[in-house]
């Protein structure tokens, strides 16, 4: 049996003694996936099939895409990865991301009503796959187009989302134009995506005067309003919901209604102060999410790899006791512990426990209410481009809006 | 003629894709809201275009329930689907003769109504390519699929649809017949038979609304209509046989239109400001609403737009109310709606209406009046054609336009879950637990003296298992038949509970109490507290009587309750319209169940309830029919 067919051939195929015929869409060791005329899959296992012929060669069907960019005050799409911009081909039922600016826009029509668009797809990997390296670019070419007062909207998948939205906001101090992440939980291939919105939504606010990093995401599992967030203040607490992100310790710093809309509460405003962009990152700063029962040679063996340590503990801000000699030795050696807490909503507070002040004591710093992924990429920034006394200085110094005094919930 | 048929029946147990009870009617529990999008690989299609115009803006909103999650609120990928519903739609497959499939591969419909949360309905073949043998003729099987019922619509608004999530998910098998069907008569037995074919699994679910078929009909000539929701058998034949009416009569104007000088290209006047409209009803209310009144010529068009049956009017005014213009009047309706024959002549003159001409009037905003006549044009290109290849519904007779019949579905893989592998062991454990067919199981309650119709009857309405421990244990065979007969006479639940009984007792089940009391006494307490009494005569022998709310025998033995008596029934239910005479003179049909449920109430199960329900109907048309409601009227309403 020849398996010599391109997705898209007609086949006829003999299988358990009847006969249809269908398009050929893949093989693989297993089963042989046709799509039969009236549109459905059909997953044959590859040794019950008796025959399979070619009727004619797959000629594709042209896309008719459209060269035209929009109206409206200029916006650049930065994709990072994360589908948030495709279409279904439905001939073979294929998913195809958008790769330029013309794919985007056709995958993503509305856009061209708001925004004259500008598209470049510098990064095509997942999520969970993205380094600190890949931080620098994206803060790099945001940099490029922020210096030419064009609003930047990057997009990005939701996994690490935060990470991310932070890293850029520490990278790029004073920006001059808008910089805004936006990402979906329903892929766009899907009629319900929340891509259309949320994407509409950070355009819009590409186009205002908004001088801090922020995240635009649906507010609720309507599509009814969209909530700005700031980008060293979130964090995605559900796995699967449109509302998943959540601005921690403070207030979204605006919203958008379904007209688009933008609400604004208590944001900063695009700085006259200049632009400064920061390319380094230090490598050698880690997240340890303290557990009961932890070991001391696990401990040792990530204090040791590293010059940062950012601890997610319990409560108030608490790991064992049995740590406190080797914390000690390790600070005195000029690494830096900072601690925040597994709680995420309120602040840690070493002094209220004697764990916790032995723990300062030993050397560990209190991070107050930052998130402790913003924590990470914050001292990552600090070791990249400054001393490690700077950084111990600067790391409980509110930098970007990442540390408040006050909370009301 | 090629009719095929697509039955779905919903399964029992859980949904499909998530474990929330398949039940419709739970609680409420708050609401949000979406929008869909037009997914753009299909915007080079011109019939998804318009629907797109159609849908624009549109939001939808969805009531959470009591047996809904996040899936069903598409916040969750689909979880895997029950052990059981799998099983029972190979089964299905397997009673029609299908090959089943060695991976179930659920695919995403599109479907942008809203009616899917997600914009799709996840569908996926189980069988394909069987056999349903009806009599001599062989019906073709093209496929048994399994797929997640769409959500249950509560009301539509201008630009918002209102849909509850309850029914949302609930498995449907779907059978699709090739088109081997060459009579409305055939339709409805095949669909009767492959429905009592399937009941056999007993996974089907007993909600009167729980079986729907879809019809595709074409005859010569012709294209192929696609008419949805068709909910009972009787309908079949009654909606098919009026749908093969007006694709005849389309087919017959084609040929009219085709001697004549038919044109697209309307004489267009602004009559708002005539005097020919001054006692009219329809035209004076919408001129008080702002709107203004366009008259138009309609080339060629006379004489079948409303003469006999040439209908073509009806058309034009079903697709202009898709996009919610109504009130569309032509001449040949004329006079009519306070537009007299002067008033006719002179409209035709101003607007240099030629001999064959006929002229339409419509009354809306003046910025809608270029959709109002594109749409005219384009119904009329087709009338030239003959039959447009349609998705319409079914009314209770007949079909009403829908939307234009889409290309091939729009369909691509459901990533979200795995394929499903059906090994071939898995299948050979799943065939030993195919029930005997409709055949074999008559034959079996035939050998045992059950007569062959109530055998029938029985299958139909699942109690065939009570039936054959009823006569093992009571022996007369025909009196159990009988008793069981009007015990599951009615197939609402709340009047008899019997369906609730039937399902745990038909699943082996402990037998619920009630169920026991009727086993063990052979007696059956009916609403209102009359009761079916089964009893032994002197003669040894079983015998019925019903006995009234006092324990004293009415009437007995073996009573007959279908036709004892029509003319009590008639007193009861002409009572009834007495009593309710405005309402009856006002709403006319539509009062017809308030006052079911009087008559109900009244006749305590002694009649059963299609006779009341028919006996009702038409003694309803006849006591309305003298006000002489206009078709107008009524055609607004649909």
């Amino acid at each position: 049996m020849s398996s010599d067919f391109d997705p898209g051939d007609r086949i006829e195929i003999q299988w358990k003694g009847t006969k249809f015929s269908g398009m050929f869409i893949s093989r693989d060791e297993r089963v042989t996936v046709i799509k039969l005329q009236n549109g459905y899959n059909l997953s044959l296992d590859n040794g019950s099939i008796n025959s399979i012929n070619l009727i004619s060669k797959f000629v594709p069907k042209k896309t008719n895409i459209s060269e035209r960019t929009g109206t409206g005050k200029k916006v650049f799409l930065l994709g990072t990865g994360g589908t948030i911009a495709s279409y279904v081909d439905y001939e073979t039922g294929a998913v195809k991301p958008a790769r330029t600016v013309q794919e985007m826009l056709y995958a993503q029509p509305d856009l061209a009503k708001i925004a004259t668009i500008d598209a470049e797809i510098i990064l095509n990997i997942l999520s969970e796959d993205v380094q600190k390296k890949d931080w620098i670019n994206i803060a790099k070419k945001v940099y490029e187009k922020a210096d030419q007062e064009e609003g930047v909207v990057i997009t990005h998948g939701t996994d690490v989302l935060s990470f991310t939205s932070s890293a850029i906001a520490f990278l790029l101090e004073n920006p001059k134009a808008p910089v805004v992440f936006t990402a979906s939980q329903r892929s766009p291939d899907r009629p319900s995506s929340d891509a259309f919105f949320n994407l509409s939504g950070a355009v819009k606010v590409a186009q205002s005067d908004v001088g801090q990093v922020c995240v635009v995401m649906h507010s609720s599992t309507s599509d009814d309003s969209l909530y700005i967030h700031s980008g060293v203040r979130l964090r995605k607490m559900h796995s699967s919901r449109r509302d998943a992100f959540k601005s921690i310790n403070t207030e979204p710093i605006g919203m958008i209604d379904k007209n688009l809309e933008i609400h604004w509460r208590n944001y900063e405003r695009l700085s006259k102060k200049p632009m400064k962009l920061y390319d380094k990152m230090s490598e050698r700063v880690g997240l340890l999410y303290f557990y009961p029962g932890m070991s001391e040679e696990l401990f040792n063996k990530f204090a040791d790899i590293n010059d940062g340590l950012i601890i997610a503990g319990t409560g108030l801000g608490h790991m064992t006791n049995r740590f406190i000699s080797q914390v000690s030795d390790y600070t005195n050696q000029g690494k830096i512990i900072g601690m925040t807490t597994q709680c995420l909503y309120g602040s840690v507070d070493m002094d209220v426990y004697t764990t916790g002040r032995n723990l300062q004591k030993a050397g560990i710093i209190p991070l107050q209410d930052m998130l402790p992924e913003v924590a990470f990429t914050k001292l990552s920034f600090l070791l990249g481009n400054f001393d490690a006394e700077t950084s111990r200085r600067l790391l409980v110094k509110n930098l970007r809006g990442e540390i408040s005094g006050r909370r009301t919930e | 003629m090629k009719i095929g048929l697509e039955i779905h029946f919903q399964v029992s147990g859980r949904k499909l894709f998530c474990e929330c009870k398949g039940e419709e009617g739970t609680k409420e529990l708050g609401s949000f809201t979406r929008k869909l999008a037009v997914v753009s690989g299909e915007r080079s299609e011109k019939d998804a275009a318009a629907l797109q115009e159609s849908m624009k803006g549109r939001e939808f909103e969805y009531r959470k329930t009591e047996n809904s999650c996040l899936v069903e609120m598409d916040e969750e990928p689909p979880h895997y689907p029950g052990k059981d519903t799998l099983e029972t739609a190979i089964i299905v497959s397997l009673i029609l003769g299908c090959k089943v499939v060695d991976n179930v591969h659920f695919m995403r419909k599109i479907v942008i109504d809203g009616s899917n949360t997600s914009g799709f309905q996840r569908t996926g073949i189980v069988g394909l390519h069987g056999v349903f043998k009806k009599g001599t003729s062989n019906i073709g099987i093209t496929s048994v699929t399994l797929e997640e019922e769409a959500c249950r619509k509560i009301k539509e608004e201008e630009n918002k649809v209102v849909y509850s999530l309850d029914r949302l998910g609930i498995p449907l098998i779907e059978i699709s017949t090739d088109p081997d069907i060459r009579s409305p008569k055939e339709a409805r037995d095949v669909a009767e038979s492959i429905g009592l074919a399937v009941k056999q699994s007993r996974m089907i679910r007993r909600e009167t609304s729980s079986i729907r078929q879809d019809l595709n009909i074409s005859i010569r000539g012709g294209n192929r209509v696609e008419i949805k929701g068709v909910q009972s058998l009787s309908q079949i034949e009654k909606v098919l046989s009026k749908e093969i009416e007006r694709q005849q009569s389309l087919v017959e104007i084609a040929g009219i239109l085709r001697n004549r000088d038919v044109s697209t290209d309307f004489h267009i006047e602004d009559l708002t400001n005539s005097s020919f409209f001054k006692s009219s009803d329809v035209f004076t209310k919408g001129l008080k609403a702002g709107k203004k009144i366009f008259g138009f010529t309609l080339p060629g068009l006379s004489g079948v737009l409303n003469n006999g049956k040439y209908r073509l009017g009806r058309e034009i005014a079903e697709r202009l109310r898709t996009v919610g213009i109504g009130g569309f009047i032509h001449s040949d309706e004329l006079p009519n709606y306070g537009i007299g024959e002067a008033e006719k002549k002179e409209i035709s003159k101003r607007l240099g209406a030629k001999n064959e001409d006929a002229f339409g009037l419509v009354s809306l905003e003046s910025n809608r009046l270029s959709q109002c006549i594109e749409i005219i044009q384009s119904r009329i290109a087709e009338a030239k054609k003959g039959v447009p290849a349609e998705t319409r519904g079914a009314n209770e007779n007949d079909t009403r336009f829908l939307r234009p019949l889409p290309g091939s579905s729009r369909m691509y893989p459901e990533t979200d879950i795995q394929l499903i592998p059906l090994d071939s062991e898995y299948i050979k454990d799943v065939q030993r637990k195919v029930p005997p067919t409709v055949e074999q199981r008559v034959s079996h309650l035939e050998s045992l003296g059950i007569p062959r119709q109530e055998a029938f009857v029985s299958l139909w309405k699942e109690y065939d298992d009570v039936l054959e421990s009823f006569v093992n244990d009571f022996g007369s065979p025909k009196v159990c038949a009988r008793f069981l007969a009007v015990v599951f006479a009615s197939e609402r639940p709340d009047v008899v509970k019997a369906s609730t009984l039937l399902e745990r007792f038909s699943r082996g089940n402990i037998p619920s109490e009630s169920l026991e009391a009727l086993y063990r006494e052979g007696v059956f307490i009916m609403p209102g507290g009359r009761k079916i009494v089964l009893k032994k005569n002197d003669s040894s022998n079983y015998v019925l009587e019903l006995h009234g709310k006092d324990g004293n025998k009415e009437i007995g033995p073996d009573f007959k309750f279908k036709g004892q008596s029509d003319e009590r029934l008639q007193k009861i239910i002409k009572s009834v319209i007495m009593k309710n005479e405005n309402l009856v003179r006002e709403r006319g049909d539509g009062s017809f169940k308030l006052l079911m449920g009087e008559v109900m109430k009244q006749v305590r199960g002694e009649f059963e309830g299609k006779d009341i329900s028919d006996l009702l109907k038409k003694m309803i048309s006849e006591a309305s029919h003298k006000d002489g409601k206009t078709e107008f009227q009524d055609a607004g309403k649909r």
